[in-house]
């Protein structure tokens, strides 16, 4: 048997970071104090303000991009993360969240009932369904959690699934969207200042739509901070640990799970009508699977239940999707060996890596829940929690625990099996015949 | 009684919904091969085997590789048909089993101990692998794939109600091998270690039953019965190969094994038939049936798993000891 | 035959066994007494790998058999009826009873077992088509105690076989360990009813807290202060 200590060594890199970090003052104080707490977010928030200044367009462009799935993460962090329910349909929400700014801003489609022909009219501007189309989600949210939240983790999983596959299907299906051929989706309005005009609709300059961007992005998670310190994150807590415990010590478990997809959904919305009016034109086809994984892969990533590590995760995501892979390609393909039409590596130079986008993306999702469930931020309030108590052998909420704590690591293989207490039926045994 | 009915609906649409209703029961026997492996394998380790739609995605792969290799491409018959359907269903059916344990082996089984929706997420994440390995290797695009039964029908009505070959192939199969499997289960030593194991882990361990052996076994069945439905689907039914194939295709069998209680190989076989059907139907008499039908399909998954997460023939109580 | 040493075990942070050390020899009844989360059913898995000891060794006929499988340990001739039963409830009673031949060769040493089974609870004989679940509390005991026996084990482990029972089944039941060792098993016992279970042991063990605190010949266990205040009720 292998001796088992309380806590891991420390890596060198990672100690020798820490003293330079405590060892080292600027104005009177250690570093580590300007790099905790809201002192960082307001660096972080600094940053991000000069920053399309300091790049280029393509640069403001991707970090557009890169903003609208930070709030898609934070969102589903506060459903998958806080509350422990897994969620496989989030895209439901940024489609509803699409389809309203666009509906909104560019009109459903109508027939001219003179001539027949089709025309569309707008309704609101992009300010007023920033707000509405996260409403809508919202409320959506809330409508299809009612009757499935009393179901165990999985099958809440394989619903929400259902829910994010039908969506798109109905868009499609009503001709008042448009169908299959998808609709236009407007930017704000030209905003004038005086003599001072600021457009959001030159595709060459989106810095005024990067700042309504960040605007959001700052406003989201700084909403789920505190979220997460309220007496709601507290309860989501609870019932993640330990569902019947938190009943009963007064946790509205209803109330307190629909509020967490509702506001997760919410914020799936406001990425949504974010989403609708960057890229210009949507269609039920931009609404896959894919983007519920991508968004869930964000968060396993960066850390379940961390705000900074869902965020980080979703910035490596997208790094890698607008960025990294087409470098890989380009190295692949300009490299010698692979240039070389005699060397037995030459088939790469066909390889677009960007095709292999997914696999990779799921490669790195099985990997970290393999050897590093808790995300390259682990979230450390989850890990405190753990600490301490046996529950993370036998919790039964969901993905409350997704680290394999160390607590209980003596028991034989199979002894959890039959410890995982059912939440409800569907635990026939697979030789029920006839009868 | 029901002439009247019918005489209102014309001999026409009594044809149409028998047609509709053979489709259904065609789709619904490959349905029907492919929730067995959910229901077997969540009945052992109560996991939602998310990869298991495209473990048959890779049934169709190999059918497609093998038929190329045997330089087939058109209908052939007789014992020549035969003979490669046989060939083909054995491929298929132990390069999927293998497959299906190999994922056991690499990606849950480490899990085992671990909260239950990280199993699942590793689950996703094989999907995720499996596609995308086929999307690469493929390309993004269907395969167009010879239909290899000879399209004399058996019975023809008005050309409105058909039955062919193919029809009766597939129902055939899909009953000898669940059949075969019922009489595994049920009658076999191995079959009551995996009951036991279902029941009970840690009392089967207690009767000298090795668990993992036990749960391997579960995924080798399992697989070997998506690469028989999937050799079955690709000859006869889509006409095509694609790496995308297993995630619908999945999520439908998925659906048909909670509809008739997951975790019951009965459930799974009536589950199966029942989505066919009701696939069958929606096509058939929905305005733009082809789009609505998903529709129609997950909302069923949706309305039975919230009002009844049992099924049809789902234990109403757990006892679990 | 069965040997414990300076056995650990832990459940995460929980120490329940702390240095159990324990032996069984041929042909004994030994008794493991001890109150409510003593560690008794812990010591059970722990023999039989369901939970594994962080250190301490156990040895079978002079094995090692820390660390195995179960299916090894069972397969090397012990056998375990576990704490309430855990009987294949969705199974008949005759499946149960295969259950417990698993690991053996179908023949005739195999059938005269199930004969002997049969003899000691001839209520299983009658109904050997009724599904394990819908068996009385009394019933599903001896249908345990059943499937153990037909693995043949040379080392038989109960725990808690008179739990939930009536004073004159508990009587059955005590009778039928006897006789069970009369035809050569030997027992390891854990039981709260400590009087019924000392009359019949050899000898005795007293857990506390997951340590051993007493050990002695059953009579003198009987007589014994502690025991008599903690267990006995005088
Ligand atoms: N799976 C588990 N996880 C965590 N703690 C456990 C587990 N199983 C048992 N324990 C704890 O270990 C201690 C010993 O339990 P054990 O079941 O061995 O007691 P016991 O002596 O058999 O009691 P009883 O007479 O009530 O059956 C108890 O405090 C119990 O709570
Ligand atoms: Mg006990």
């Amino acid at each position: 048997m292998s001796v088992r200590s309380g806590t891991r060594p420390e890596p060198a890199w990672r100690a020798r970071l820490r003293a330079l970090l405590r060892d080292t003052t600027l104005a009177g104080r250690p570093l580590e104090w300007y790099l905790s707490g809201w002192r960082l977010a307001l660096i972080l928030l600094v940053v991000m303000v000069i920053f399309p200044w300091l790049v280029g367009s393509t640069f403001v462009a991707d970090a557009i991009a890169v903003g609208i799935y930070i709030t898609l993460a934070v969102g589903l962090n506060i459903v998958v993360g806080y509350a422990g329910l897994l969620d496989l349909g989030y895209v439901a929400f940024f489609a509803i969240g699409s389809y309203a700014e666009a509906t909104g801003t560019f009109g459903a489609l109508q027939l001219n009932s003179v001539t027949g022909e089709v025309i569309h009219t707008p309704v609101l501007p992009f300010w007023p369904l920033l707000v509405i189309g996260a409403l809508v989600a919202g409320i959506f949210g809330i409508v299809l959690g009612a009757p499935t939240l009393r179901l165990r983790g999985d099958y809440l999983a394989i619903v929400t699934l259902g829910f994010g596959e039908i969506v798109p299907i109905l868009f499609n299906y009503f001709p008042f969207w448009f169908g299959n051929t998808g609709m236009s989706a407007l930017p704000p309005a030209d905003i004038n200042l005086g003599g001072l005009t600021i457009t959001f609709s030159d595709p060459l300059n989106r810095i005024p739509f990067y700042y309504v961007v960040l605007a959001v992005v700052a406003l989201v998670i700084l909403g789920s901070f505190s979220l997460r310190d309220s007496s709601l994150g507290r309860a989501w807590v609870a019932i993640r640990e330990d569902e019947t415990a938190a009943a009963s010590s007064g946790v509205n478990l209803v109330r307190t799970k629909l509020l967490a997809f509702g506001l997760g959904a919410t914020m799936g919305g406001l990425g949504g009508v974010l989403n609708g009016a960057y890229i210009g034109a949507i269609s039920p086809n931009d609404f896959p699977f894919f983007v519920s994984i991508t968004v869930l892969m964000m968060i396993v990533l960066g850390g379940i239940g961390s705000i900074w590590g869902v965020t980080l995760g979703a910035i490596i995501l997208r790094f890698i999707d607008v960025d990294l892979l087409g470098r890989i390609s380009q190295f692949v393909q300009a490299n010698p060996v692979v240039n070389n039409p005699v060397s037995p590596l030459h088939f790469l130079s066909t390889v677009d890596f960007n095709q292999a986008k997914y696999l990779i993306y799921g490669i790195m999702l099985l990997l970290m829940i393999l050897f590093r469930p808790q995300g390259i931020i682990p979230d450390v309030r989850r890990r405190r929690e753990l600490k301490g108590i046996g529950a993370a052998v036998e919790s039964t909420s969901a993905i409350g625990v997704l680290e394999r704590e160390e607590a209980g690591a003596e028991l034989a293989a199979v002894d959890t099996l039959d410890q995982t207490t059912y939440a409800g039926p569907g635990s026939d045994d697979i030789g029920r015949s006839g009868d | 009684m029901h002439t009247m009915a019918l005489a209102a609906a014309g001999p026409a649409g009594f044809l149409n919904f028998l047609q509709a209703i053979k489709i259904g029961i065609t789709a619904g026997a490959i349905y029907a091969l492919v929730a067995l492996g959910y229901t077997l394998v969540y009945g052992i380790i109560e996991l939602i085997n998310f990869a298991h739609g495209d473990v048959f995605m890779w049934g169709t792969q190999v059918t497609f590789v093998l038929i190329t290799a045997l330089g087939i491409t058109s209908t052939i018959g007789g014992w020549q048909l035969v003979g490669v359907l046989a060939l083909l269903v054995v491929a298929a059916s132990v390069f999927c089993g293998v497959l299906n344990v190999t994922i056991e082996r690499l990606a849950y089984r480490p899990l085992r101990r671990a909260p239950r929706l990280a199993p699942l997420i590793a689950a996703i994440a094989v999907s995720f692998i499996l596609e995308n390995i086929a999307e690469l290797w493929r390309g993004p695009g269907q395969i167009a794939f010879p239909n290899l039964f000879p399209s004399t029908a058996l019975i023809n009505i008005n050309q409105t109600f058909v039955v062919e070959y193919r029809d009766v192939f597939i129902v055939v199969l899909a009953l000898v091998i669940m059949f075969a499997l019922s009489r595994f289960i049920l009658g076999t030593k191995l079959g009551r270690a995996m009951r036991a194991t279902a029941q009970d882990p840690e009392a089967a361990q207690l009767m000298g039953v090795n668990i993992n052996t036990t749960i391997a076994l579960t995924f080798l069945l399992g697989g070997a019965l998506a690469g028989a439905g999937a050799v079955v689907f690709t000859v006869s039914t889509a006409g095509y190969v694609w790496f995308f194939t297993g995630f619908q295709f999945g999520l439908y069998a998925f659906t048909a094994a909670v509809l008739g209680g997951i975790g019951n190989v009965n459930g799974a076989v009536l589950g199966g038939f029942m989505i066919g059907i009701v696939e069958g139907l929606s096509i058939a008499y929905l305005p733009q049936g082809s789009i609505l039908s998903t529709a129609v399909v997950f909302g069923v998954l949706v309305l039975v798993l919230v009002f009844r997460p049992t099924g049809f023939l789902g234990a109403q109580v757990p006892d679990k000891a | 035959m069965l040997e414990l040493e300076g056995v650990n075990t832990y459940y995460g942070p929980t120490h329940a066994l702390t240095d159990v050390s324990l032996t069984v020899n041929r042909g004994e009844i030994v008794a493991l007494l001890g109150a409510n989360a003593a560690g008794k059913t812990t010591t059970m898995k722990t023999i039989f790998g369901l939970v594994r000891p962080r250190s301490g060794t156990i040895t079978f006929d002079g094995k090692r058999i820390d660390g195995h499988p179960t299916s090894d340990i069972v397969a090397s001739g012990l056998a375990l009826v576990p704490e309430a039963r855990r009987i294949f409830s969705r199974m008949s009673v005759m499946e149960n009873l295969q259950m417990g031949a698993y690991i053996r060769q179908p023949g005739p040493e195999l059938d005269a077992d199930l004969e002997r089974v049969f003899t000691l609870f001839p209520r299983l004989k009658e109904r050997t088509a009724q599904v394990g679940g819908t068996l009385s509390g009394g019933e599903q005991q001896m249908l345990a105690m059943g499937r153990a026996l037909m693995t043949k084990p040379r080392l038989l482990c109960m725990d808690e076989p008179s739990m939930g029972l009536s004073p004159i089944l508990v009587q059955t039941v005590f009778d039928i360990i006897q006789e069970i060792r009369a035809q050569g098993v030997t027992v390891f016992l854990v039981e709260q009813n400590a009087f019924m279970a000392l009359n019949i042991a050899d000898r005795g063990y007293v857990l506390q807290q997951g340590k051993i605190v007493l050990t002695d010949t059953g009579k003198n266990l009987l007589t014994n202060d502690l025991v008599r205040r903690a267990y006995l009720g005088g």
